[in-house]
């Protein structure tokens, strides 16, 4: 398969023999859908989720250990379904979505790959970094986002797709003035 | 105000700000969270009113207490985590402890070295002058002389019952609030919440794809209800909207025997009740959709100012503690479907907040010579609407919610606040007097 300016597809639908292999078809995965998302194909972005994809981003909260966990598992900023990502998609393509009008640029990067488990039954676990810089209109000011992503991505005939995604974010209180894009 | 005018660079103005810090957030009543999030003795959260560090707890009596979250020996800040439970806080930096009453009772070989010299009920914790509950909301004041709570809240009372009692259990938060922080000016936020007018153009997108519901609002039909203080509240009413905001059928009974005939009525013909309690809480129960069906849940914020021109949302999510457990995880989903900071609906609130306070900084806004127009327009109903005087419910109640009443009301009491001088008055001498003798 040639690299070239415009996003190819993944994965050969079998699973890759060795550990190196996965790897690279992983991390191209990711790769294609940070830039999905960073030029908004909305479309073909869903097309990388599978049917019965789960898209949760749970609220984190300040705390010394003996008070118990930050993660909030009960609220959420994100708790998706594909219904639910696609109405936010079809939202976002009408006229009247002012926070993106003008669109926000936005860059994702994702990093620090790591294979938790896996393959197993056609699927892995695959924990990342992410890292979203956005920029608005003419302001000087960039906003972040940051923290952890932990997927479970399905191998289906159509290569791999996102079944799973859990974000966690570093911050407790976001400074990102909203969240118009997906992590 | 009273032309149905606000200058612009009012909003904005740096030294307006240290203004209101000192005659509106110093002398008002400001939520402080839900009584569900801290249940049983021992739970506590901390919040901020402003700049004010607050820990609020619930002592082995099961009274709620709320503390500055700042140590007395040498001001460090006490407790670092948003919630949990405990016995006792111990500060990290000489660890002085406090029970969960404020009482210092630990100091570091306290006895061999502090002798007598010190009195430990002279270090306890300070505490908020003001705490008050009204039906589950928890409330604070910086102000010893701020009149009882339920007076504050006065006509306002009703319409929260709707909602905060219709329930036996009343409402429970669900997990905690999102927090974030936005570039707004907390006036306009609040008053944001008393303004459906912006929903039929600023929220197009969302009734275009039906997370709003189609037609509520668009003539604005329902009431705007003034409450006095500053507080109002909006009702989205429409024949036809699902009884009871579309909550389950096995809860009718419990809302008919908790609510009275007048609040039933305004109720089962109401699809959304919003509004704002001045001085920076806002509410809205509504209806969004969720997996095809429309969900009611209520969102309680609190604006909290930042500076001019930044403020920090805090969004609580709650439902009925008595809802089954189907409708509670449904209502939730539609809650950060719209609200929060994923929120579709408030994506782009957020988005025209900023774009009001990115252009009230310069000369035009400010230079009434050059004035080619430095005035806000409340004049919507100015003149043209009466208030409906057979609404079953208190306040002025205009039979139309596309009317500025209720903002020019949070305006006014913002002006007659920030007109009122204590320190001129000799209110603050002879407070300053009476705290003399506990001056440490």
């Amino acid at each position: 398969m040639m690299e070239s300016g415009t996003v190819g597809s993944t994965g050969s639908g079998s699973v890759p023999v060795s550990g190196m292999e996965l790897y690279y078809e992983i991390q191209r995965f990711y790769a294609r859908e940070a830039w999905l998302l960073d030029r908004k194909q909305y479309d073909e972005w869903l097309d990388l989720l599978t049917e019965d994809v789960v898209y949760r981003m749970p609220v984190r909260i300040s705390r010394e250990p003996e008070d118990g966990q930050e993660v909030i598992e009960e609220m959420g900023y994100f708790e998706e379904n594909r219904e639910s990502l696609e109405l936010r998609i079809r939202r976002l393509k009408t006229s009247s979505a002012w926070t993106e009008i003008p669109a926000q640029r936005t860059r994702r990067f994702i990093s620090n790959l790591f294979l938790e488990s896996g393959p197993t039954g056609g699927e892995v676990e695959v924990s990342s970094a992410f890292l979203l810089l956005r920029s608005r209109a003419e302001d000087e000011q960039v906003e972040q986002i940051f923290g952890e992503r932990k997927d479970v991505l399905r191998l289906t005939e159509s290569g791999w797709k996102l079944s799973r995604r859990t974000i966690i974010p570093d911050q407790t209180v976001l400074t990102v003035k909203n969240l118009s894009m997906f992590l | 105000m009273e032309k149905g005018m606000f200058p612009q660079w009012v909003l904005t103005d740096p030294d307006i700000y240290e203004l209101e810090l000192e005659r509106v957030f110093s002398r008002t009543w400001q939520l402080l969270g839900h009584i569900s999030e801290l249940p049983n003795p021992g739970d506590f959260v901390t919040r901020w009113m402003v700049d004010d560090a607050i820990l609020l707890v619930r002592n082995r009596q099961g009274e709620l207490k709320a503390f500055l979250n700042s140590c007395t020996h040498r001001g460090a800040r006490l407790c670092m985590s948003a919630s949990g439970n405990r016995k006792a806080f111990t500060c990290p930096y000489h660890g002085f402890t406090f029970n969960l009453d404020g009482q210092l009772i630990g100091v570091v070989s306290g006895d061999q070295i502090y002798g007598e010299s010190m009195v430990r009920s002279e270090w306890d914790l300070r505490p908020l002058p003001r705490l008050e509950v009204y039906n589950g909301l928890i409330f604070g004041s910086l102000d010893p002389e701020a009149p009882p709570l339920e007076e504050y809240l006065g006509h306002a009372k009703w319409y929260l019952d709707i909602f905060l009692t219709r329930s036996d259990g009343g409402m429970e938060v669900v997990g905690a609030p999102h927090r974030w922080v936005a570039p707004a000016n907390w006036k306009m936020v609040a008053e944001n919440f008393v303004d459906p007018y912006h929903a039929q153009y600023a929220h197009r997108s969302t009734i275009e794809v039906g997370i709003t519901p189609r037609d509520p609002s668009r003539t604005g039909t329902g009431y705007n209800v003034v409450c006095g203080n500053g507080h109002g509240i909006v009702l989205i009413v429409k024949e036809g909207v699902p009884k009871y905001q579309n909550l389950p059928a096995s809860m009718w009974p419990m809302f008919e025997r908790n609510l009275s005939r007048e609040q039933l009525e305004v109720f089962s013909k109401t699809a959304l009740i919003l509004g704002t309690i001045f001085p920076n809480f806002s509410f809205n129960c509504p209806l969004h959709r969720r997996d095809g069906q429309m969900y009611n849940y209520l969102t309680l914020r609190v604006w909290r100012p930042l500076g001019p021109e930044k403020i920090e949302v805090i969004s609580w999510c709650l439902v009925d503690k008595d809802a089954p457990k189907e409708h509670k995880e449904k209502a939730y989903k539609a809650y950060i479907g719209a609200f929060g900071a994923s929120g579709t609906l408030e994506q782009d609130d957020v988005e025209i907040w900023s774009r009001v306070v990115e252009v009230s900084r310069g000369r035009m806004v400010r230079d009434k010579q050059l004035s080619y127009n430095n005035l806000l327009n409340y004049l919507m109903g100015f003149d043209n609407i009466e208030p409906d005087r057979s609404f079953p419910g208190p306040g002025i109640a205009y039979p139309r919610t596309y009317t500025d009443h209720l903002a020019r009301g949070f305006h006014e009491q913002w002006l007659k606040l920030m007109r009122e001088d204590r320190r001129a008055s000799g209110q603050a001498e002879r407070l300053a007097a009476g705290n003399g003798g506990e001056d440490r």
